[in-house]
């Protein structure tokens, strides 16, 4: 499926001359120099095709032949390759340049039918090119940069204008008569000569630079039924083509990439979709010239009448692959097709089950970026256990809860920050929406569903007390304004772990409290409040000895609601301590 | 008379499963339902004999597709016929990952073929003279019929009998199994299959081992239609060889 749909992929943008495709058996690669010689083969030039600026000055890329395999085989390309395949320079001191300088000149002469190009670069290459080169007196500046970085150089004749030598002899390729059997290939389900070995796939985070592969078979542990290599899995040489190269180009371009915790994520469509565009800002933090970017795209997405996609894209095929590495190869770490129609629904199912009342000065960044870097040690999003992301990222897409160790993760993190912040709006978000999935995935109507703001009749005990708590607090704010250290500090973790242990504490603390408030009118206020929470607390167990996972999350949503209810300025004072509503 | 095949159902759970891509084989894809030839290797596991062929002919998906990634410290080489010389983990370790189903439950209808004596493999090692008395080698072989390997077939699947433990895929995943009579099939009491139709791409059918030193993967074009998935026969065009 996985094969078969980067498969379709590559035919509809090959089919498209804008796609940026390239055709069976090339591929685009970033050239920095181009040695410029004359139809006598005579060395004239060296052109350098880098734009931009210091640090990221980047070649120009080039239609060339496909390169080959190398680990430490020589192998040369055709027609492109660094000047030790290419010219027979020697800048690193290797004994083996003679033998990869004549693999480059037998492929030239062998794979390339005549053309004046290519006696012309015939002629070049036979005759002493680097002294040549040297002896020209020009360009030493660039050879020497040429030298030093032992870049790829592609050739070119003068007066060519702007093509390449490969260019000009793209046509003249033989093609080579591939050495393999005919097999049933998987995915275009043909008899067709199968490949032994597929191109490698770049742009994986955190696999090999020089490219790891989706399908290999390198140790004989993995083999099976006595077959070598790919044999295992057969696969013509045009399909292995098509997906690496589709692959290859989704790694490439950042409008169809994500980084999802370790898990570098590509999405596709199987038709052109503005959808398309909007996936990445579902995740990924926001540009800084354009910090609104994420929310637009989530607003979008949740206001429009029809889940916000374009009628004619509904039942399009979206995909959504995540790959992580392992060493030399990429390990598939969730798979997910279905239409537009059932993704967007979906996410606009997370984005709502998120929505929780926020302060008036927080934009409301939802992305699971900040959800994510929220619940990790240090806020920081490499200490994010790594299948943590790539799970979430499966239950938002297939509609399922949400990962355990995400509820528990938030927790502990909550836990662990008592002292220096209090609960996050991210992080009760989190806890609500976890909460209300699992709920409503088993069907359980014994709780009621946490709402988005606070909600004064809920009589779950773990809710009610996180408010009973936030009174608490600000009570004790007020009472000793100035303070350093609530309760939050020294009771937060007991509280919401064993209440019978804290609370009777909190009570007798809040009287002194409440007995040292100015303004006796609000103290009679908070108190009367204090007094309902309780009230909707069971008459014969308010205090439990231990809270349940689920109780603790209500219990820091309450706690949250209730800090947000108790800050919000609203028209009527009279108002401000018994409900508040999202501004 | 035509002879039709007596067709046998069983239900098959298991808490993970995988149906091994033959392309992600290292880092485990399994494919989204139960391949024929792991469907197939579930029958085996409870009964079989040289005489008898089995032939899957439809897969019932009862549960909703799940995934599960995980990731398991193996070996990276292959352990040596020779006794002594094992493997040590630490030169060999290779962590693989793999994606598996989760919760799997399938209906499995299979055809019992009943191969007749003379077009079975050659014995090739045939109970000698000395052990078998004449009378006995005189009457053996004359009761072969197809309702003997049904009976012995019913009789293992209802007490829960096998060789083997039936698995999902990968020996590590164990199944529990259950034979569903014909009657029960008629009254259709069981669970429901997957409200769910889907185009599953090319699937691995089965391996043919005309050549036993070569075997050739076989594949078909797997269609679900509200979760029931029709298998082609191994002779039909659709198994593309």
């Amino acid at each position: 499926m996985i094969l078969q749909a980067l498969y379709d992929y590559y035919q509809r943008k090959a089919a498209d001359p804008d796609g940026g495709m390239p055709p069976e058996g090339f591929q685009w690669q970033e050239i920095p120099f181009l040695i410029v010689i004359n139809h006598e083969g005579r060395f004239v030039a060296i052109e350098d095709t880098r734009e931009g600026e210091g640090r990221k000055r980047r070649g120009k890329q080039f239609l060339v032949p496909a390169a080959e395999k190398k680990s430490v085989n020589i192998k040369a390309n055709l027609l492109w390759g660094n000047v030790e395949y290419a010219l027979g320079a020697n800048p690193r001191g290797r004994n083996d340049i003679k033998e990869r300088h004549a693999d480059f000149r037998r492929r030239l002469t062998s794979e390339i039918a005549g053309h004046p190009d290519r006696e012309s670069l015939e002629l070049f290459l036979d005759s002493n090119p680097v002294v040549q080169i040297e002896q020209s007196g020009r360009e030493q500046e660039r050879w020497r940069e040429v030298l030093e970085t032992n870049s790829n150089v592609l050739f070119k004749v003068d007066g060519a204008g702007n093509s390449s030598i490969a260019e000009s002899l793209s046509s003249q390729i033989r093609r080579q008569e591939t050495v393999s059997e005919d097999r049933i290939c998987l995915v275009s389900g043909r008899k067709a000569g199968i490949s032994r070995i597929h191109p490698s796939i770049k742009g994986v985070r955190d696999a090999q630079s020089s490219g790891a592969a989706l399908i290999s078979f390198n140790l004989a542990a993995f083999q099976s039924y006595q077959k070598e290599q790919n044999f295992n899995s057969p696969i013509s040489e045009s399909a292995a083509f098509a997906y690496t190269t589709a692959l290859n180009l989704l790694l490439k371009s950042s409008g169809n990439k994500v980084q999802v915790g370790d898990a570098t994520t590509v999405f596709w469509a199987s038709k052109e979709a503005a959808f398309e565009g909007k996936f990445s800002w579902l995740w990924n933090a926001p540009p800084k010239d354009d910090p609104d970017r994420g929310i637009k795209a989530i607003e979008s997405l949740l206001r429009s009448p029809h889940t916000g996609v374009n009628p004619s894209e509904i039942d399009t095929r979206f995909f959504v692959l995540g790959l992580s590495p392992n060493a030399a190869r990429v390990s598939v770490r969730f798979w997910y097709a279905g239409t537009i129609s059932e993704i967007s629904s979906r996410i606009r199912q997370h984005f709502f089950d998120l929505e929780i009342v926020r302060p008036k000065h927080d934009r409301g960044n939802y992305a699971m970026f900040f959800l994510l870097a929220d619940i990790a040690m240090e806020n920081k999003i490499e200490n994010v256990p790594p299948n943590l992301a790539g799970d979430v990222m499966r239950s938002i897409l297939a509609g399922s809860p949400y990962p355990a160790t995400l509820l528990q993760q938030t927790i502990r993190r909550i836990r662990a920050q008592q002292s220096k912040q209090e609960v996050k709006r991210t992080q009760a978000a989190i806890l609500k929406a976890c909460l209300n999935r699992q709920q409503r995935f088993q069907s359980d109507p014994s709780e009621k569903e946490i709402q988005v703001a606070l909600d004064s009749v809920n009589t779950n005990t773990g809710y009610r007390l996180g408010r009973l708590f936030a009174l608490l607090e600000k009570i004790q704010e007020e009472s000793s304004p100035g303070i350093n250290s609530t309760i939050r500090d020294r009771y937060f973790g007991s509280a919401s772990a064993n209440p019978v242990v804290a609370f009777p504490i909190l009570n007798r603390l809040s009287k002194h409290h409440l007995a040292k408030l100015e303004n006796r009118g609000r103290a009679v206020n908070m108190d009367r409040l204090a007094q309902e929470i309780v009230d909707g607390l069971g008459a014969d167990n308010p205090f439990p000895p231990t809270l349940n996972l689920a109780d603790q999350g209500r219990f820091f949503v309450g706690y949250y609601h209730q800090r947000q209810a108790l800050f919000t300025k609203s028209e009527k004072p009279r108002q401000s301590q018994t409900q508040g509503a999202a501004p | 008379m035509t002879y039709k095949e007596k067709s046998f159902c069983l239900e098959v759970r298991g808490d993970f499963a995988c149906f091994t891509r033959p392309e992600m084989k290292v880092e485990r894809v399994s494919y989204d339902v139960i391949t024929p030839s792991a469907a197939r290797a579930i029958f085996t596991a409870i009964f079989w004999k040289p005489a008898i062929r089995w032939n899957i002919r439809k897969i019932e998906v009862l549960n909703p597709i799940r995934w599960i990634s995980v990731r398991r410290n193996e070996v990276g080489a292959v352990a040596s016929d020779r006794a002594g010389s094992g493997i040590l983990i630490e030169e060999a370790r290779q962590q693989r990952a793999g994606l598996l189903l989760r919760d799997v439950a399938y209906r499995l209808h299979a055809e019992m073929e009943f191969i007749p004596p003379p077009k079975r493999p050659k014995v090739r090692n045939a109970v000698p003279d000395g052990l078998m008395s004449p009378e006995e080698r005189a009457e053996w072989g004359k009761d072969e019929n197809p309702g003997k390997y049904h009976a012995m077939f019913e009789r293992r699947a209802s007490k829960g009998q096998c060789f083997n433990q039936p698995y999902l895929g990968c020996r590590e995943f164990g199944c529990a199994f259950r034979l569903i009579s014909e009657k029960d099939l008629k009254a259709e009491s069981g669970i429901p299959s997957l409200r769910e139709s889907r185009d599953l791409g090319f699937m691995l059918y089965d391996l043919d081992y005309e050549n036993e030193s070569d075997p050739k993967p076989a594949f078909f074009r797997a269609q679900m239609e509200n979760g029931v998935i029709v298998v082609p026969r191994w002779e039909s065009e659709e198994v593309r060889k």
